[in-house]
């Protein structure tokens, strides 16, 4: 219990600069290499407008397009059918002429699992879309293509994704995916779903004339606002709710909407059965994604877009069980509070997690802190925070399969431009401005009467329109996805990769030598998770020996496993067999020396590092006893 | 002429003896036969159950679960009456329905609203005396519907889902191949040779079984019998002995060169340990079977058959061996268990199983009146502070597999205890056949060698029964990795499994007579004294209120006219059954509901002036009083688990929902009265016309029943 490493705060300082891939196979030049940053960069190659949502039809056409223009780089399939018959498309990029997208580490992306939340959708086109068009022209993205692969499932709930783009909608519905459930209880399934009332293409609230309502009209009538004195005289309003008709005719309205479970707690890891009724991988949209991820183990990281919060939401390693006071609690808030605003006056990004991992987890929590840090430089206002299980896609990427998982919680109402009391929240004046500002008065509906067959005369309006809370307006879709891109390819470029520094020969007695090696990896991911190492998911690094016939390893005493023939500050593992296993942790180099017999006066030593995620290097030396 | 009329004489005689056989045999004209001499495997399942579905078109139907990774189907047959029963949605008219027009909810089916009782059988491949059991029933269950009075009122009332094959691919395996296969089949490369499922067993003789081999070992583990030179005797791990010693393996070779034999086989995963139920570790590490709970096609076909089929409120997943009952829990101590289950569990279930498998009640189910006098006395005696709040232990024909006497759970995703604490089901796991019990003259299992007794005399008997056929004598073989020696032994599928004949008949019987006994244990809603009054007309229908309270209308009395009738509707709600419409934790669960009553009428000439077009009411109990158990002493149920949308959601959000008919007032709800087994339901509508009205009360595991309203 004593030597447990306590993991208060991890902090990280902003990162030097990017680590770019270091290698380039020398065969293969990047045809139009563009150096300025004003420069043409491909993404004219394949023109995609990005200031308008598709539909499942029109995302699907733009894939299989652009797979057509880069089928070196590009492959699509459909990992299966979703509960109306949908194909879920998946893209896989991967340079083909550095090998198979198997054999490289991979990203995993999927967006929108939440029906609604189709601005996942974009920022995963997005991201196909930059990774292929500016292969030949940038260095970065280039390296990244060859060393990583990409599976990109732009939209996972893709029922719902298409319902909520082509159909009238809140912004809230259709969120789950389409699995029949009685949300009231009454022992219909799905039968009172919302209906746009007024046919105006939008769900919007209904409104009724009642002398004893709680409403009126605004003075510009654009809106119903609150009464705040009940004696005050005129037309009075009560709230009725999102538009529809009573279909099932029991007295309430849109009490039973389409879908069923949240497909986001629908995931085996941390399932209960409270929050992911009926049974964990219910919905074919997630088994088929799922089946997947657990059928390519090269997965290292996943991003799941979710809306909305600007939040960059990652999985933490399982905590440490400790019993603390609401004092001892506040306190240690506190500390980390003081601590960070240390930090932040030499760098505003810097951030400070107080998470106590359990023992055997401190990589995992050390390396994503490090990667959320940059995701907060790069991504701005976002917010990284951590979070949890409760059957969450993310939970299960990183707690059944290993694979470092994000929640990128994308957009937010504009929150940050338009409070201008500086209050924290936007008023319906503060809202309604941006809207006839920014958004040229169209993302606003009007009050206006409407005939409903249930009601008789009623009001509709006084509401925002579908795409300016949880989904970006259309001329704001492409500064969000850019921005998430840049974060996405940022995590990818720190997979680990293995290298072999350096191979020395020193002498020790008669014939026999000292052959040390250093294999680093300097990047911030080690090479496999502590996660995947404890659900011996990882393979782990191999270090192999091999020489000329008159060279041999000579076993070293036992005694004298720790012989450091040079520095001993620097601390050596003997190499006592062919092949030795290790694990790369992030940013870290380790020595390994070998005793060998040398017979005669020349031969060679070669190592050859291999590791699952870090790709292999190998170096051979020469030796000339003179 | 003469013989001419003699001919017609026997014309109409056959025509006559028709009818009265005909009237006789009620309508089950064309018998399906069914042996119990052999197995019936996986395909003679299938062809029985097809036969079933096709000759008992009005009571049964097949239907199609899912696929084995080997594409074999999954069937369960639903036995019920196909004309009776009803559902919710056949009655609720949907209008302004939303143009997209998503169609996402197929029709429930008239079986769906009664109440369902499961039992399934293999599970486990080799463990395939509960098909044989699974297809007695159903055999009892279509020919009994004719002729026996309680069978055609079960059928008629409740509906029965048996699937006799869970496990197709290892029954297959098990049965037709003669190669015990208890998991699934999958493909899958286990030695990581890159090379699936390519060394398995081997038929190494190609007797068509996959037997024994046995070779002379000096570090052998088995000696030749005394008595019976057939039988291996397994030493214990020091015991020296004089005699030859042997290796006794499977019959196997090694088919890929890796120097292993058997160890890249067909057989996947257990399924019954790939529920999502205590599937995890304490530590969040996987402890069932699968890369995720419900990941194999028979455990998913299962969970997603009962999240379809809500109705089912009793199941029974047979496995084998031993001749006792698991009831729940296995992966989770007792304590989770709600007391008024375990009282119906062990009190009544339980004392019924042990009375027809011959075995003695303990003393407290028998005088549950006792049951702190016994608390007491074991609180003495016992260590097993499970058994001491209880007030009994478990006997042996009726436990539970979690392990109460260290405190730990059985195993991890199993079938039996998703079914009950997720689903809300009275589910059991019988461990089917005890060869020493149901074989008569067996002897008792006492003494040293009491093992090896069993085996000799279990040889015996299958000599004397079966003419030896079902032990293949020992012959010599040459093994190509190990060299001479013999195969022979049990054919597999008789091994473990209840012999065919009248053993496997008594076994049937038994649990037939047991679950026969569960089903007529489920809720039955009935509604009676529906009556419709009409207390006056008027010209307006909202003008008929004068005053409205919380849950109060008063109306206008006397006489005026006018096109509106004001007419009072009550009812009494019944749950003739014996047990309540859900487990003792009931809505608590998500997926599970309360029992809802609807007056439904045409939504335009209908005004509702006290009461709601549907109203929940609670679960109704049942008529039986639970023996040693009373709401009074029981612990306050678990709070957990109840369903976001169900429950605390649908609380809260119900306010939200707007409400169209009254926009002034919020509408009284139906005046509903009454508590236990019984609710007295009151509604005020003015209709217009002559608009009909009916009843509808629909409870998810105590069916959906209907009256149609005659407005005097």
């Amino acid at each position: 219990m004593k030597s447990r490493i306590q993991f208060k705060y991890i902090s990280v300082l902003a990162l030097s600069a990017l680590l770019l891939a270091s290698f380039v196979t020398p065969a293969m030049a990047q045809k139009k290499l563009q150096k300025s940053p004003g420069g043409y960069h491909g993404e004219l190659d394949f023109p995609i407008s990005w200031n308008r949502y598709y539909s499942y039809a029109e995302w699907t056409k733009i894939m299989h397009d652009i797979q057509k223009k880069y089928p070196h780089l590009a492959d699509i399939e459909s990992i299966g059918k979703s509960r109306m018959g949908r194909s879920q498309y998946l893209i896989t990029i991967t340079a083909k002429s550095t090998g198979g997208h198997k054999d490289k580490p991979a990203m995993w992306v999927d967006g929108a699992i939440h029906g609604n939340e189709v601005n996942g959708i974009t920022c995963s086109l997005y991201l196909m879309w930059s990774l292929l068009t500016r292969y030949d022209y940038d260095k970065y993205i280039y390296d990244l293509v060859n060393n990583c692969t990409f599976y990109i499932l732009p939209g996972l709930n893709v029922d719902a994704n298409d319902s909520f783009v082509r159909f009238p909608n809140t912004p809230h519905n259709p969120r789950e995916s389409f699995r029949p459930e009685d949300n009231d209880g009454d022992g219909l399934y799905d039968e009172d779903r919302t209906e746009d009332v007024d046919g105006d293409g939008e769900l919007s609230i209904m409104y009724i004339q009642d002398p004893k309502g709680e409403y009126k009209l605004s003075p510009d009538k654009r809106r119903f606002v609150r009464v705040s004195d009940i004696k005050e005289e005129g037309v009075r309003f009560r709230r009725i709710g999102p538009e529809g008709y009573d279909n099932d005719g029991d007295g309430f309205i849109n009490e039973d909407d389409i879908g069923g479970p949240d497909p986001n707690r629908n995931y085996p890891f941390d399932w209960n059965l409270r929050a992911g009724n009926p049974y964990p991988m219910s919905e074919p949209c997630t088994r088929n994604a799922y089946e997947f991820m657990l059928k390519h183990p090269n997965i290292f990281a996943s991003f799941h877009y979710h809306n909305t919060g600007r939040l960059i939401m990652f999985t933490t390693p399982p905590r440490r069980e400790q019993k603390q006071t609401t004092e001892q609690k506040q306190q240690a808030q506190e500390r980390l509070n003081q601590y960070l605003e240390e930090q932040r006056k030499t760098n505003k990004y810097a951030q400070a997690f107080d998470v106590q991992v359990r023992p055997g987890y401190e990589e995992d929590i050390n390396a994503q802190a490090q990667i959320v840090t940059m995701g907060a430089r790069i991504l701005k206002n976002y917010r990284p925070v951590t979070s949890g299980g409760v059957g969450q896609t993310a939970a299960s990427s990183y707690g059944m399969l290993g694979a470092y998982a994000f929640l990128i919680e994308l957009w937010g109402s504009p929150a940050f431009d338009a409070d201008e009391d500086n209050d924290g929240r936007v008023s319906d004046e503060e809202y309604l401005k941006w809207i006839d500002t920014e958004l040229t008065g169209e993302g606003w509906i009007v009050p206006h009467k409407v005939n409903h067959p249930d009601l008789g005369e009623i009001w509709i309006g006084g509401t925002r329109k579908k795409h300016t809370q949880r989904t970006p307006p259309a001329r704001y879709i492409e500064m969000e996805a850019l921005k998430n891109t840049q974060f996405v390819m940022y995590c990818a470029s720190q997979f680990p990769k293995v290298e072999i520094e350096e191979v020395t020969v020193t002498p020790a007695t008669h014939n026999l030598f000292w052959v040390e090696v250093a294999v680093k990896n300097e990047r911030i991911y080690p090479t496999s998770s502590d996660r995947s190492m404890k659900l011996k998911r990882a393979v782990k690094d191999k270090l192999t020996f091999s020489s000329s016939k008159n060279i041999s390893l000579v076993k070293i005493p036992g005694a004298a496993t720790k012989i450091n023939p040079k520095n001993t500050s620097v601390q050596y593992e003997t190499i006592t067999g062919k092949v030795t296993e290790f694990r790369l942790k992030g940013k870290q180099t380790l020595r390994f020396c070998a005793l060998v017999k040398i017979d005669g006066s020349s031969g060679w030593v070669e190592f050859h590092v291999k590791s699952q995620n870090g790709g292999s290097d190998s170096k051979k030396i020469k030796i000339k006893i003179s | 002429m003469k013989f001419q009329s003699k001919k017609r004489f026997r014309l109409v005689l056959t025509v006559f003896m028709g009818f009265i056989l005909i009237g006789a045999l009620g309508f089950s004209a064309q018998k399906i036969p069914i042996s119990f001499n052999d197995y019936h495997g996986f395909t003679g399942t299938v062809k029985y159950i097809k036969a079933v579905s096709k000759a008992y078109p009005s009571i049964t139907r097949l239907v199609e679960i899912g696929k084995s990774n080997m594409e074999r189907p999954i069937f369960v047959l639903v036995i019920s009456n196909m004309k009776t029963g009803t559902t919710i949605d056949a009655h609720v008219k949907l209008r302004n329905m939303r143009r997209e027009g998503v169609k996402n909810v197929p029709p429930m089916k008239p079986y769906q609203g009664k109440p369902g009782h499961w039992i399934c059988g293999s599970m486990h491949g080799n463990e395939h005396t509960g098909t044989e059991v699974c297809l007695y029933i159903i055999d009892k269950l279509v020919t009994g519907y004719g002729t026996d009075s309680e069978i055609k009122q079960l059928i008629d009332n409740k509906t029965f889902y048996i699937c006799p094959v869970v496990n197709p691919d290892g029954v297959y395996n098990s049965v037709e191949k003669g190669l015990s296969q208890r998991r699934n089949s999958m493909m899958k490369d286990d030695d990581g040779d890159g090379r699936v499922n390519e060394d398995g067993r081997d038929d190494l003789n190609r007797d068509g079984f996959f037997t024994r081999f046995r070779y002379k070992d000096s570090k052998g583990r088995y000696v030749i019998d005394d008595v019976d030179p057939r039988l291996m005797v397994r030493l214990g791990r020091d015991k020296k002995t004089e005699k030859q010693r042997y290796s006794v393996i499977a019959e196997d070779k090694d088919n890929d060169g890796d120097g292993k034999r058997g160890e890249d086989s067909e057989q996947g995963i257990d399924i019954n340990r790939n529920f999502p139920e205590g599937w995890f570790t304490d530590d969040d590490m996987a402890g069932g079977t699968g890369d995720y709970p419900t990941s194999s096609p028979e455990a998913q076909a299962v969970v997603e058959f009962f999240t379809n089929h809500r109705n089912i409120l009793m199941a029974q997943f047979y496995h084998t061996s031993g001749g006792f009952t698991f009831r729940p829990l296995g992966t989770a101590p007792h304590d989770k268990l709600h007391p008024k289950d375990v009282a119906i569990f062990d009190m009544i279930m339980g004392k019924k199983y042990l009375e027809i498998i011959g075995e003695e009640v303990p003393e407290a189910w028998q005088k549950p009146e006792l049951l702190d006098k016994f608390k007491a006395e074991l609180k003495k005696s016992s260590k097993n502070k499970y058994a001491i709040s209880r007030g009994y232990e478990l006997p042996r024909g009726w436990k539970v597999s979690y392990n109460e006497a260290r405190d730990r759970r059985y195993s991890y995703g199993m079938a039996t205890d998703w079914a009950y604490l997720q689903y809300g089901i009275y589910s059991i796991t019988t461990e089917l056949w005890n060869s020493r019990k149901d074989i008569k003259g067996m002897p008792e299992l006492k003494g040293e060698d009491a093992r090896v007794k069993l085996e000799r005399a279990l040889l015996k008997y299958q000599d004397e029964k079966f003419g030896g056929k079902l032990f293949v004598p020992w012959k010599k073989f040459d093994h190509p990795d190990l060299g001479q020696g013999e195969i022979g032994g049990w054919i597999p599928k008789y091994r473990s499994n209840a012999l065919p004949g009248s053993p496997l008949l008594n076994v049937c019987e038994m649990h037939w007579q047991f679950e026969l006994f569960r089903a007529g244990l489920m809720p039955a809603i009935e509604i009676s004294d529906a009556k419709a009054r009409v207390l006056y007309t008027t010209n307006s229908a909202r003008g008929a209120v004068v005053s409205q309270k919380v849950d109060q209308v008063t109306i206008k009395k006397g006489k005026s006219k006018g096109k509106y009738r004001v007419v009072e509707v009550t009812a009494t709600i019944e749950n003739k059954g014996k047990l309540a419409t859900h487990v003792a934790r009931g809505t608590q669960l998500a997926g599970n509901r309360e029992d809802v009553v609807w007056l439904i009428g045409d939504p335009d000439k209908v005004t509702y002036l006290q009461g709601t077009p549907f109203q929940k009411i609670g679960i109704l109990e049942g008529i039986i009083k639970i023996p040693g158990y009373s709401a009074k002493v029981a612990p306050a149920p678990q709070q957990e688990q109840r369903s976001p949308y169900m429950g605390r959601m649908w609380r809260f959000m119900s306010q939200y929902y707007p409400r169209p008919r009254r926009p002034q007032q919020r509408p009284v709800p139906t005046q509903v009265k009454g508590k236990g087994p019984k609710r007295t339901v009151k509604w005020l509508v003015a209709i217009e016309d002559n608009a009909p009205l009916k009843i509808v009360v629909t409870s998810q595991k105590g069916g959906t029943k209907v009256k149609n309203l005659s407005i005097q």
